[in-house]
């Protein structure tokens, strides 16, 4: 028996536990209207306190397993964008919200904006929506870690709880 | 502050009309009045310190805005626009000048906040704003092209690359 | 911009990611020991050519483009441009569309000036305030979905009117809501005038006379605060708000406290506006026919937003596309001010100054540079210099 193999594979086990339980996020504005941004901004407010489900979003990159970007990636932001993407610590991952990250959205065309994210960096999850719900952005970030688990997305441990749950838009 | 009535804001449009007309009447190219509260002066270029300075001087509003606006290549000349508002009145000083090393002067050393405004101007039109404070980019990229005006009629534009 | 001639050491940050600060950006400050000696600032990461995209693009799609200049305040742009287009074909929209164009704007006041009080807090260090400011926030989203069905973009405007109607079920939830809503911003004038820790954070900071303000030319709540009497719907009402006027804000003090207490006294003065117009809603049709091709012409529409005097120029040539249309938003009024008021305060007070202007994060730039002097440049995120401002005080405080 390789104790050594033992030893990694069961600390590999152990960071994957802790990526999947706690993932940390660092976000970036590539250009967006901010519509995007106050979104995710929300997820951290009382009403969907994403941080009960160990996402933590926090300002380095240097300590993010995820990256969440929005914006149709101006000229001026795409070295800073691919400078923060180089900053993270493998593995990472790049959850694109907002359909300005995923086409470029209304501005799609226009001269100073490159257009899409995954024109720059590689990215893992799209959340559509101009801007998408705060829900939407929970779920990407589910889907996201049922990618890193190689499985199918799981359900939440305690669902968000929505004042207005009968006006939750499918994020799909 | 309680707000004025309809006529009273109509009253006092009529006023600031008539002081910005008896302010800069005298001596403008031409003066226009496109809208009710509204006039254009039409001025050269070697004018506008002095109709800048006029306003400032009599405290008549505030500097809005500045607008350059191409007005087509054929006719070989850009505009530009300083919008000055005073309540619901707006005094717009007009001002030509050719395409081909176009120029107009500063305005902030009456106007210090301007400055942005001008930035944007040269950035956009390929306007040179003499003696301007601090002639650098504000909004376009540093590895954008010399020589590449966006705003001007002839820049090259990009197609949207999603049709519906 | 004053700049000193100095052999100093400029530290560059990493970047600007902050959960709290949606922007990237650059400001650069030059300090000597504690105090600020210049400041500059470069924009332009968020500029993306809206300017040139509407000449592409026929009026109806410029409506939904000029909606995304900015995603707190969308509602405005689109209402701007829209009196500016309704201007230049020679149309009006119907009584009822103008009122409930202004309800919809006064109700995205509620949720910007909600939003910006909770980043100001943050920013302070009091997030406790945050969280709340962001809970209470959520009445306003809420009622924003039930009449347009989002939370942000609500689309409310076309082009000679507005989309949808607000039944008398609506009304009442608007109404329970502004109730509510009132309840707490009493709460929060009271926190805000009182917490000791806000206080010295807020008061006597930042003091900017209306000389100052005039010179400088600041527009918005910013520039109340200070005792510009300027408000474009007072000055110049337009729309729903010739029918149903509000008052104006004022206070004098010109520092950093007067800006949170003109902002949560004008969220009383929109719950106000907000009842009245509902009790009072005209009757009539929501949307006046518009041609497709404009007339030629050129035409200039103002309105305020949640931060100041929002300007647009529209020029027409007689097509089914704009000629040129410039928009002037707001902040780029008060960077200035930012700039010329950050020499001679602290290093940590430079948070708490930017947040005071309330500026539209997209048009603004959060990078900082800070110049110490020191041999070993070290680089300083926005969080970083947010952090030095939170300790500094509590250090104060303390008496170290």
């Amino acid at each position: 028996m390789n104790l050594d193999k033992v030893f990694t594979d069961a600390l590999d086990q152990v960071k994957l536990w802790a990526r999947l339980n706690s993932p940390w996020a660092v976000h970036f504005n590539s250009g967006s209207c901010n519509g995007c941004d106050i979104e995710i901004l929300a997820t951290l407010t009382p009403r969907y306190d994403v941080e009960r489900f160990g996402i933590k979003l926090q300002g380095s990159p240097r300590h993010a397993d995820v990256l969440i970007c929005t914006g149709p990636v101006t000229r001026q932001a795409r070295e800073r964008l691919l400078r923060v993407y180089e900053q993270m610590p493998e593995p990472k991952f790049v959850i694109a919200v907002g359909s300005c990250g995923i086409s470029g959205g209304v501005f799609d065309g226009c001269y100073n904006v490159v257009g899409c994210i995954d024109k720059v960096i590689p990215v893992d999850v799209y959340v559509p929506g101009c801007p998408p719900r705060p829900e939407a952005i929970i779920d990407g970030v589910v889907k996201l870690l049922g990618k890193l688990q190689g499985a199918a997305a799981p359900k939440p441990a305690a669902a968000p709880e929505s004042s207005k749950a009968e006006v939750v838009h499918d994020p799909a | 502050m309680t707000p004025l009535d309809p006529n009273q804001v109509k009253e006092r449009s009529e006023a600031l009309l008539q002081s910005a007309k008896t302010v800069l009447g005298s001596w403008a190219a031409a003066i226009a009045a496109p809208a009710p509260n509204r006039i254009d002066v039409t001025l050269t270029p070697d004018d506008l310190e002095r109709a800048v300075s006029t306003l400032v001087t009599a405290r008549w509003g505030y500097l809005a805005a500045i607008t350059g606006l191409d007005i087509g290549v054929t006719s070989g000349m850009l505009e530009v626009l300083y919008h000055f508002c005073s309540d619901a009145v707006i005094v717009t000083l007009r001002v030509q000048i050719p395409r081909e090393n176009p120029a107009v002067p500063s305005i902030c050393d009456k106007i210090p906040y301007a400055d942005l405004y001008e930035r944007e101007l040269m950035e956009m039109f390929g306007i040179t704003v003499t003696n301007t404070p601090s002639p650098t980019r504000l909004f376009v990229a540093e590895d954008w092209p010399e020589g590449v005006f966006p705003l001007r009629k002839d820049a090259p534009v990009q197609e949207p690359t999603i049709r519906a | 911009m004053q700049t000193q001639e100095t052999e100093k050491k400029f530290i560059f940050p990493i970047g600007p990611q902050h959960p709290a600060l949606k922007e990237p950006g650059h400001f650069e400050f030059t300090v000597d020991g504690e105090v600020v000696t210049a400041a500059t600032v470069r924009l332009g990461y968020v500029h993306r050519g809206i300017e040139k995209a509407v000449e592409t693009r026929n009026w109806v799609q410029n409506l939904y483009l000029l909606e995304r200049v900015c995603g707190i305040c969308s509602h405005i742009h689109a209402t701007a441009y829209c009196l500016g287009v309704e201007q230049l074909a020679g149309v009006s929209a119907p009584p009822r569309a103008q009122a409930i164009r202004e309800v919809i704007s006064e109700m995205e006041r509620i949720h910007s000036h909600l939003l910006w009080l909770g980043v100001a807090a943050h920013e302070a260090g009091f997030d406790t305030l945050f969280m709340y400011a962001w809970r209470d926030r959520e009445t306003i989203m809420n009622l924003l979905e039930e009449l347009s069905g989002n939370r942000v973009h609500y689309s409310a405007n076309v082009l000679g009117g507005v989309k949808f109607d607000i039944s008398p079920e609506q009304a009442a939830s608007i109404r329970k809501g502004m109730d509510f809503l009132e309840g707490r911003t009493c709460h929060y004038i009271e926190e805000v005038l009182h917490d000791p820790a806000l206080l010295e954070r807020t008061q006597g900071i930042g003091t900017t006379t209306r000389e100052q303000a005039e010179q400088w030319g600041i527009v918005g709540p910013t520039a109340r605060a200070s005792g510009v009497a300027r408000d474009i719907r007072v000055d110049a009402p337009y729309g729903g708000y010739v029918q149903f006027p509000v008052e104006m804000v004022i206070d004098t003090a010109g520092d950093l406290l007067a800006r949170f207490t003109v902002r949560l006294k004008e969220l009383l003065e929109c719950y106000r506006v907000v009842r009245t117009i509902l009790e009072n809603l005209p009757a009539g049709d929501l949307t006046v026919r518009m041609p497709r091709r404009i007339k030629a012409g050129e035409t200039i529409s103002r309105v305020e937003a949640p931060r100041g005097e929002l300007f647009y120029f529209l020029k027409s040539n007689g097509t089914d596309t704009p000629e040129r249309i410039k928009v002037r938003t707001p902040s780029i009024c008060n960077w200035e001010s930012v700039l010329k008021l950050a020499i001679g305060h602290q290093l940590a007070d430079m948070p708490m100054l930017l947040v005071g202007i309330d500026p539209c994060f997209s048009c603004s730039d959060r990078m900082v540079i800070v110049n110490r002097g020191h041999d070993n440049a070290s680089p300083w995120t926005w969080e970083q210099l947010r952090q030095y401002g939170i300790a500094f005080y509590k250090n104060a405080r303390r008496g170290q």
